[in-house]
């Protein structure tokens, strides 16, 4: 369980690195923490002729509190982000998931742009990331150009990066005053891939859902909105109906596939209760009851 | 008391991968697969069977019935391959990464075939092999056939106890050398002397030119007790090349290819009068062998019949004992190797029983618990346990629990595998007193019992004293460690061992003194004889809360074991809060599960269910003390655990969620409560 | 043929310089290369924890880094929690005291782990303990002694201190 043989660089600034993604397109990879890419490479599940390592490279590992929301290097690592009072205090549902993921010692390795950018739909970030409402910033040969989560996550391990591009960071925008979130995880044991998992962010105008952005993990080829959900909770109070209706409509749009996790309609029923549970805690979360 | 733990806690452990050795080869296997598949041909590999033409000989005690070469499992496959994983060929490196580099320029070219992959259909599948008389390679019954009184109360039970991974951290590991003559071997193992016997057979080898060395072992489980078709290969290139060559089995490998536990499947009707008292038992049971001999597949099932009685008077007997293939690895030994299948029948029985008789199941253990020792129909002597159980349900405080928790209550009786005895031998030499046993501890800590058994016979202190890893260069014979064994039988040979130093040094000076011994040179083999199998009794009491998403959450899980007299404390407690731990994976997650196709679906450690910290309780254990006959006066407990938790864990998941729990491990789906609306 | 690399890593407090190939993974450069044979490998999928080291402060598994990503920084394996010191470290010497191994394979990562927490929380709770091992596996223990350990270093480095930090060249950063 050892990887194949690759060509590895390690440059010192993201000029480089770019220099060398666009000279091998297509075969060159970031490597960041690793912990998604070396486990494929020593099951030799997959290989990649040229390593583009961004260990040397200072000043990416930041989370910086803004006018109006937060950027966070995309080396940033995860226990990084756990221990942070400020992801905690403002975005509690990205403090929910980087406290699940994994386990602690990897958490000290994976950075957040490692796991955004391997798009692979059990990971926990892009889920948070779609809910929240965050943007990349994305750089290449052409420059400097921002991505909305949501537009981010094109397929299983397919982002919108194009060959010579790389995440620099990611910004999440605070949300109003009265707004909260939470992220529900299910698995079997403490190191296996959820069975289902979801993020959902609101903001609330008394007991009235103002807006509402709903993304799950694992459940579908890869995280995207459930926007048909949101619609039963946006500009509606909060009933425990109401609550029932957008989970039903989160199960019953996700695409689980049956494994030794479990059947398609487990997943579904776990899906369906996990999401009220996300609910009811974002709703408690942003003030509401 | 504390060397070895000092030793391991500064990382100055020696294990079999810590061996380096100039010129040294890495072996690496290319694998099957599939299933079942006819080899066409190979090309890009170093050695095949072509060359390394050996199999594993056959082990345990059942005779192989419907026999045939074919069965046998060659160290490289011949031109059939039984089961994803299987060595097809083997390719060598002096870099461990080349090694894997040229396993993967390896080609074979396969014809697959469908698999028989389900042990319950073997027998009416076609055979598997061509001359094989039929997919059962053990087939008997024991007891006799009986007619049921046609008042008695019925309950009939299908039972699953499904694969499990060993999985010691340490993988599997052997490093081999030749010198032109004789052939050393290093390997992590819970007896050299098996692994001596075995690559004497297969490689036709005289014993005297083999000798095998134990390093430190990182947890065995039974899987490390015998012979691995890759050491015999490892040891064929050692003395091809002349170099010393190493083979260390990947985790995958080890999921795939090592011989993993459990697999069987019980079909009971248990038959009972209207007050609760069993008259009688029917059925059969069924293991899944996997695709040769060569692990423990030919002795299972009959040990698993014959324990079928429980601690329970069984007046009527008659069961089937089945052995069968399947394309998968074979089946071998895994901590407790079928005491913990058969009490996991007899009990979950029992509780079925006490449902339908509307009776509390600890009652019903009561009523029928062997009020005197008795050989049951089956063939175990069953010792008297109503006193034992008395006691259990006090001391595990059993009324505090009832009607109040999901509590779940387990009766048992630990069949030792002291039959066949084991060897020590004493050597003093420069103040130094230096032990080896037959027995090779792999975790259990035997260094600790022996300096405070040496300090009791011969006074000796024991930093005077240095236990020694086994090696057969240094000791005649020897059996092994497991069958929870090892307290009784080789602390015994350790005992007996000593006593003769002693009557050495009263012989030549008149008289015994710690100083003559440490001022001689002495030295005594003992082979220490026993034929019985011993036995011991056990409870455990489980309680257990399930929640609203079918996840289950252990609360108290308490032992009560009858440890004789308990040589080591604290170790007792480790080896019961271990082996709990298994016993709550094999419910809740361990599993080796296969697709239709035979194809493995588990390839980490993780998915294989092996519990972390945050997932298990704390645990307790009270011990019983009632001697046993043996010089060391000791009964073993490495395989209580397992045996006992599953079966009071599944009773108490049964009470949370009103759901009848007769396989292992359940799955989560199975206990997702249905919602009210 | 891949161009292997330069790498220069301070393991326990002693420069080590190196040419490796890429892709040599952390765990196999400490134990062949720089002989460090007390970091294990277990499972080859970043679950069991058996290759534990401290990076830059950190535990982290080391089968799942390439030595040329350790180029630059420290790295503390088991050898160095008590190195050019009789006594054992604090938190080994509670692993002995209180059982916290069996067969001794996960012991090493097990302990640096602990010590890891230990260096982030005082008066750490048995959750604490649980949660910080829960990437560390142990088939031998039950878990039971290694929490008992644990709970004990917490006193004894409060007591006795952390003795590598004495070390300037060892000393870690929690």
């Amino acid at each position: 369980m050892n990887p194949p043989t690759f060509e590895y660089f390690a440059p010192t600034g993201i000029d480089e690195v770019i220099d060398i993604l666009a000279k091998y397109p297509g075969e060159a990879k970031i490597l960041a923490g690793g912990q998604s890419i070396l486990p494929l490479l020593k099951s030799r599940i997959s290989s990649i002729p040229y390593l583009v390592s961004l260990s040397e490279i200072k000043g990416m590992s930041y989370v910086v509190e803004g006018k109006d929301g937060v950027k966070i290097g995309s080396m940033t690592i995860d226990s990084d982000l756990e221990n942070s009072d400020l992801i905690e205090k403002r975005f509690p549902i990205l403090h929910d998931a980087t406290k699940q993921l994994a386990d602690p010692l990897v958490r000290n390795v994976g950075t957040i742009g490692g796991n955004l950018s391997h798009a692979d739909p059990a990971n926990d970030l892009p889920a948070v990331m779609i809910s929240l409402g965050a943007r990349f910033t994305i750089r290449g040969k052409k420059g400097s150009r921002e991505v909305e989560a949501r537009d981010f996550f094109m397929d299983t391990f397919t982002t919108a990066l194009e060959p010579d591009e790389i995440l620099t960071e990611v910004y999440i925008p605070f949300w109003g005053r009265n707004s909260g979130g939470a992220y529900v995880k299910f698995k079997k044991n403490t190191w296996n891939f959820s069975v289902a998992a979801v993020a959902v962010q609101l903001e609330l105008d008394g007991n009235t859902c103002k807006k509402a952005q709903i993304a799950t993990t694992a459940v579908s080829p890869k995280s995207g909105r459930v926007e048909s959900a949101e619609k039963h909770l946006v500009g509606k109070p909060l009933t425990d109906d109401v609550i029932k209706k957008a989970a039903e409509e989160v199960a019953a749009s996700a695409e689980p596939v049956t494994d030794s996790y479990g059947s398609e309609e487990y997943k579904r029923e776990i899906l369906k209760r996990i999401t009220r549970e996300a609910i009811k805690k974002a709703i408690s979360r942003a003030g509401g009851n | 008391m504390v060397e070895l733990s000092e030793k391991l806690v500064k990382g100055e452990g020696r294990f079999v991968d810590d061996i380096q050795m100039p010129g040294m080869l890495y072996l690496g296997f290319a694998r099957s697969q599939y299933a079942r598949a006819r080899i066409l041909r190979i090309s890009g590999a170093q050695l095949t069977h072509k060359e390394v033409n050996f199999d594993i000989a056959e082990v345990g005690e059942g005779a192989t019935e419907g026999g045939s070469e074919l069965l046998k499992h060659p160290v490289l496959a011949k031109d059939y391959a039984g089961y994803v994983g299987q060595p097809v060929a083997a390719v060598y490196s002096d870099d461990r990464y080349v090694a894997e580099d040229l396993i993967d320029s390896v080609d074979i070219e396969y014809e697959p075939m469908k698999a028989i992959v389900d042990p319950e259909d073997s027998i009416s599948r076609e055979e598997m092999y061509p001359g094989v008389k039929s997919n059962a390679i053990v087939d008997r019954y024991f007891g006799d056939d009986f007619t049921p009184d046609s008042t008695d109360i019925v309950i009939e039970r299908k039972m699953v106890n499904r694969r499990i991974a060993t999985n010691p951290i340490e993988p599997r590991g052997v490093v081999a050398a030749y010198d032109g003559n004789k052939l050393t071997v290093w390997v992590s193992t819970q007896s050299a002397h098996a692994i001596k016997e075995g690559l004497s057979e297969a490689l036709k080898m005289e014993p005297d030119r083999i000798r095998v060395v134990q390093v430190d072992t990182g947890g065995a489980f039974g899987l490390k007790g015998g012979l691995f078709p890759e050491y015999v290969v490892a040891c064929y290139l050692a003395m091809k090349e002349k170099r010393p060559v190493k083979w260390i089995e990947t985790r995958r490998e080890h999921l795939l290819a090592s011989r993993p536990g459990r697999g069987a499947v019980a079909k009971l009707k248990l038959f009972a009068k209207k007050d609760g008292t069993i008259t009688g038992l029917k059925g059969e049971v069924i293991v899944d062998n996997g695709a040769f001999t060569g692990g423990s597949g030919e002795f299972s099932p009959i040990f698993i019949v014959k324990q079928l009685a429980g601690a329970y008077h069984l007046p009527n007997a008659y069961v089937r004992a089945l052995s069968v293939l399947t394309n998968k690895a074979p089946q071998g030994p895994y901590r407790g190797a079928g005491r913990p299948e058969a009490m996991y029948f007899i009990e979950r029985l029992m509780d079925g029983l006490a449902d339908k008789l509307k009776m509390d199941p600890v009652e019903l253990r009561l009523r029928n618990a062997a009020t005197e020792t008795y050989t049951s129909p089956l063939g175990f002597q069953v010792e008297k346990s109503r006193p034992f159980l008395e006691s259990a349900i006090r001391e595990l405080n059993y009324e505090k629990y009832k009607g109040k928790e999901n509590v779940g209550f387990a009766l048992l009786i630990l069949y030792h595998a002291t039959f066949g005895g084991e060897s020590a031998r004493i050597k003093v030499e420069d103040g130094k007193v230096r032990v080896w046993t037959g027995g090779n501890a792999h975790g259990q800590r035997h260094d600790v019992f022996i300096k405070t058994l040496l300090n009791e016979e011969l006074g000796v202190s024991e930093d005077h004293v240095e236990v020694m890893k086994g090696d057969t260069d240094m000791l005649a014979e020897g059996v092994g460690a497991w069958g929870s064994r090892s307290s009784m039988v080789l602390s015994s040979a350790v005992i007996v061992a000593a006593r003769k130093i002693r009557e050495q040094i009263e012989k030549k000076q008149g008289k015994y003194t710690v100083q003559a011994l440490l001022a001689g040179k002495w030295d005594h083999y003992e082979y220490f004889n026993y034929d019985r199998m011993e036995s011991s009794l056990g409870a455990n009491l489980v309680t257990a809360d399930v929640d609203d998403y079918g996840r289950v959450k252990v609360k108290d899980c308490l032992s009560y074991y009858d440890l004789g007299r308990v040589l080591d404390p604290d170790n007792a407690r480790g080896q019961n809060a271990g082996g709990a731990v298994q016993g709550i994976g094999q419910v809740l997650s361990e599993e080796l599960s296969f697709d239709e196709d035979g194809l493995p679906l588990i390839t980490s450690i993780s998915d294989a269910g092996v519990l972390s910290a945050d997932l298990v309780p704390r645990f307790d254990i009270k011990f019983h003390k009632s001697e046993s006959p043996l010089p060391s006066k000791a009964k073993g407990v490495g395989e209580a655990p397992t045996i006992g938790v599953p079966i009071a864990l599944s009773r108490a998941i049964e009470l949370a969620t009103g759901k009848t729990i007769l396989e292992t491990p359940i799955k989560p789906e199975y206990l997702l409560p249905v919602e009210k609306e | 043929m891949v161009n292997k690399k330069h790498i220069s890593i301070t393991i326990n407090g002693e420069v080590k310089e190196a040419e490796v190939e890429p892709r040599m993974l952390l765990a196999h450069f400490l134990r062949d290369q720089a002989g460090l044979t007390g970091t294990h490998i277990g499972c080859d999928t970043t679950n069991c924890g058996a290759c534990t080291v401290i990076m830059d402060g950190k535990a982290v598994k080391s089968c799942t880094i390439l030595a040329v990503q350790a180029n630059g920084r420290k790295v503390l394996t088991i050898e160095g929690l008590s190195k050019g010191r009789e006594k054992l470290h604090p938190v080994q010497q509670s692993f002995v005291d209180k059982h916290g191994l069996q067969c001794g394979y996960c012991t090493s990562g097990m302990i640096l782990t602990s010590y890891w927490l230990l260096k982030n929380k005082k008066n750490v709770t048995e959750e604490e303990i649980r949660e910080a091992i829960s990437g560390n596996l142990c088939r031998c223990t039950g878990y039971d002694n290694i929490i008992d350990s644990v709970k004990d270093a917490s006193k004894k480095m409060e007591e006795e201190g952390d003795p590598i930090e004495e070390q300037p060249e060892i000393k870690v950063r929690a």
